[in-house]
């Protein structure tokens, strides 16, 4: 595959793109997800999982590197034949456009739910639609650049997170590991959900300027979303009582709701607008690489026709059917199942056969 | 021509999908309650009260009362929207009443559902308890003062900065209720003699919710000591033992304000019958600002700060067994023995009040004195 000068991405926007995929919109639920799990421990299942993740995600840039100009889908065509590509093909496209249709709907759900009650979340989806298409179909240089962008506009948002710790009670951290490590344990699957999405070195790769780099980027992209993520999850756990922060669906916007200025009112609501951009970080470059699938299935050239697809078929299928919040909660768990198995077990798999075979044949030349 | 008909397309769509604003309310058609009241009525039924500020030259009286009687706070909407001019809207609460009758039943928290469960509604309303039926003071528009809402809300926002009461907002409240460590405190007001709306200091409830018992502001004073809540100072009269009164004057007075209390408290747990002890140990240093009785405090400063120790330590003991007589924990100590002894604390989580009330708590006063004013 030719990968062309223009649409090289620098190893920050990398780091960042990478984040926004693993935050998006999936840091709101955390603290109540991990609290369910894991009580107040929650935060020590997160770093466990962190760990895992950095783990997983340096495998996958070693399978990478092993053909460092194409993308997954170039390297087991390479190794396996055209349907091994082929094959691989499919199952990214269809888990991104999980990926992207998932935090797309969520976020639909609670921009319904905190700010716009009274407009049907089709519009919205619609809504959303627009930007996604204008961003997704300049290439991934411009996704790059979008996700600079949004981190910039973004930087505020760690400080006001700042101002419930007015009323922390620091003592709810303690016990650590109070009922034994069971909980935590059981914490960590749910806390690898919040990493998912660094599958998209799979397909990024290539575009990477400064491929020497990568694994140093991927971690530093991990780390900042462990960092995003336990800051969250940490102020609200000391908010929060232990006992009550099950009761929130979203704890990570009602810690904003008790911030008072003397201007303004119920500050949550200016938050939610202002999380959309990074929201949209979770479903963009998700849309982008599922019209790359398709643009290679076909060997086209023509990828902006499939991005035009993929939002066409959003917002016509939204129109029918968008879940309620139960189907959500189910697609969720879904996901993480699935997430697990494609980013965390399969990469194992495939670094095993990629060593195996770069061996057996290395001899085969000798 | 082909490559204006894209945008032109998508304008047109953009333009279509512009109907959010079908559901805008204009000002002029808002209600905005201030306070948002529940109290019981005399047939034992939830009255609903709320009050709302009037915009128009014409009326004299600056605000609008209304009071419904409904099952719950969603269904008496309809009847308080009845009154007014116009919509109904719950996003701008800043205090919330409840009559002492109300307070004095089990779970009536939960008719707040809708207050955490519609996003619209503001949750940082104060709450406060009034001391006898709620339409005495709903309906009394006092005419020296400012709007009831808005005196009520100033005067748990300052008094609190000065400790003479707690800040409890209905978000806090919430947590103070579900926490199984601590028992809830709100601020209390009552009408005087004269009809003047005044501060009474704290009540304390249950873990149900169930109004136990008052503490007035010098007592509130030293339960936030103990919450280690003091921010600002706080001030603190106590009368010497050993000075002659002198009527009818009380001349064995001192004040002082604090300028730092550091409140440090130990849990410490018996093995064999999973009793706790708590040592609390406060540091204080104050200020001098009163002293009705003649002293020689430049010499004898080390006397007189045991002195001041020994009477603020009765002070906290009286206070202590107050709270252990009603079975309560407003201080919180039951986060102390969650953090540092989680087994024991486990055992008895679900009657945390019980526990504590049983338990060994020891207070320990270290008062130093900052500064004696400019005078000798």
């Amino acid at each position: 595959m030719n990968v062309s000068a223009s649409s090289k991405i620098t190893n920050l926007q990398y780091i960042l793109i990478n984040s926004g995929l693993q935050v998006s919109v999936f840091f709101l639920a955390l603290p109540r997800i991990l609290a369910e799990q894991a009580g107040t421990d929650g935060w020590v299942s997160l770093i466990i999982g962190w760990m895992i993740t950095v783990a997983a995600s340096l495998i996958v840039v070693k399978i990478m590197a092993r053909y460092p100009e194409g993308t997954l889908l170039d390297l087991l065509t390479h190794y396996g034949g055209k349907w091994a590509g082929r094959t691989a093909a499919v199952c990214l496209l269809l888990y991104l456009f999980y990926f992207g249709y998932s935090c797309l709907v969520q976020t639909a759900l609670i921009t319904k739910e905190w700010l716009l009650p009274q407009t049907s979340a089709y519009m919205i989806i619609l809504l959303l639609l627009i930007p996604t298409y204008i961003v997704a179909i300049s290439g991934i240089r411009i996704i790059g650049r979008y996700a600079e962008i949004v981190t910039l506009v973004s930087l505020w948002i760690p400080l006001v997170y700042l101002l419930p710790l007015k009323e922390a009670h620091w003592l709810h951290l303690l016990p650590i590991a109070g009922e034994g490590w069971q909980p935590i344990g059981a914490g960590v699957p749910y806390s690898l959900y919040c990493f998912l999405g660094f599958v998209s070195t799979f397909i990024f790769y290539p575009f990477l300027q400064n491929k020497s780099q990568a694994s140093m980027a991927i971690t530093v992209s991990n780390s900042l979303t462990l960092l995003a993520h336990l800051f969250v999850t940490l102020v609200c756990y000391v908010y929060f009582s232990p006992d009550e922060i099950r009761e929130y669906n979203e704890p990570a916007i009602n810690v904003l709701k008790i911030i008072e200025f003397k201007f303004i009112e119920r500050i949550e609501v200016i938050f939610i607008a202002f999380y959309l951009l990074v929201f949209s970080l979770g479903w963009i470059p998700a849309l982008y690489i599922c019209a790359y699938c398709t643009n290679w299935l076909r060997n086209t050239q023509a990828e902006r026709n499939h991005v035009r697809f993929f939002c066409l078929l959003l917002a016509i299928g939204s129109f029918f059917f968008i879940p309620d919040f139960h189907q959500n909660e189910m697609i969720e768990q879904i996901f993480l199942r699935l997430g697990i198995l494609i980013e965390y077990i399969l990469p194992i798999f495939l670094l095993l056969y990629v060593s195996v075979h770069d061996r057996f044949s290395g001899r085969k030349k000798a | 021509m082909n490559k204006l008909l894209l945008p032109i397309l998508l304008l047109a769509a953009t333009t279509g999908l512009l109907t959010g604003c079908a559901d805008r309310l204009d000002m002029e058609n808002a209600s905005i309650p201030l306070t948002l009241g529940l109290d019981l009525g005399q047939d034992n039924e939830p009255v609903m009260y709320s009050t709302f500020p009037v915009f128009t030259k014409n009326s004299k009286k600056k605000t609008q009362e209304t009071s419904a009687r409904a099952r719950t706070f969603r269904q008496s909407r309809a009847e308080q929207d009845a009154h007014s001019a116009g919509v109904f809207s719950g996003r701008n609460y800043q205090v919330f009443l409840i009559g002492k009758r109300m307070l004095e039943q089990e779970n009536w928290f939960q008719m707040l559902d809708v207050i955490f469960r519609d996003s619209k509604n503001t949750v940082s309303d104060r709450v406060i308890v009034f001391d006898g039926p709620l339409a005495d003071i709903i309906y009394l528009n006092p005419k020296d003062q400012p709007l009831l809402p808005i005196l009520l809300r100033g005067m748990v926002d300052t008094k609190s900065g000065k400790s003479e009461t707690v800040n409890t907002n209905l978000q806090e409240l919430h947590r103070q209720l579900f926490e199984s460590g601590m028992t809830p405190s709100i601020s209390e007001v009552r009408l005087d003699a004269k009809k003047n709306i005044k501060l009474n200091g704290t009540a304390l409830l249950n873990h149900q919710g169930k109004y136990v018992t008052s503490l007035d502001t010098s007592e509130t004073v030293l339960l936030r000591i103990l919450q280690n809540k003091v921010k600002k100072s706080a001030s603190i009269t106590l009368s010497m033992p050993g000075e002659p009164e002198q009527k009818p004057f009380h001349l064995d007075k001192i004040s002082f304000a604090t300028d730092q209390t550091r409140t440090e408290t130990k849990t410490i747990t018996s093995t064999h019958q999973g009793e706790f002890h708590f040592d609390i140990i406060i540091k204080m240093k104050i200020s001098l600002f009163e002293v009705l009785f003649p002293y020689d405090i430049e010499n004898k400063t080390p006397e007189l700060e045991q002195l001041l120790s020994e009477e603020m330590q009765k002070q906290f003991e009286k206070l202590i067994k107050k709270i252990q007589q009603h079975a309560i924990d407003p201080v919180g100590l039951g986060l102390h023995a969650r953090a540092f002894e989680y087994k024991e604390y486990k055992a008895v989580k679900n009657d945390w009040g019980k526990a504590l009330s049983s338990a060994d708590i020891r207070v320990q006063v270290k008062i130093k004195i900052d500064a004696m004013g400019p005078v000798k």
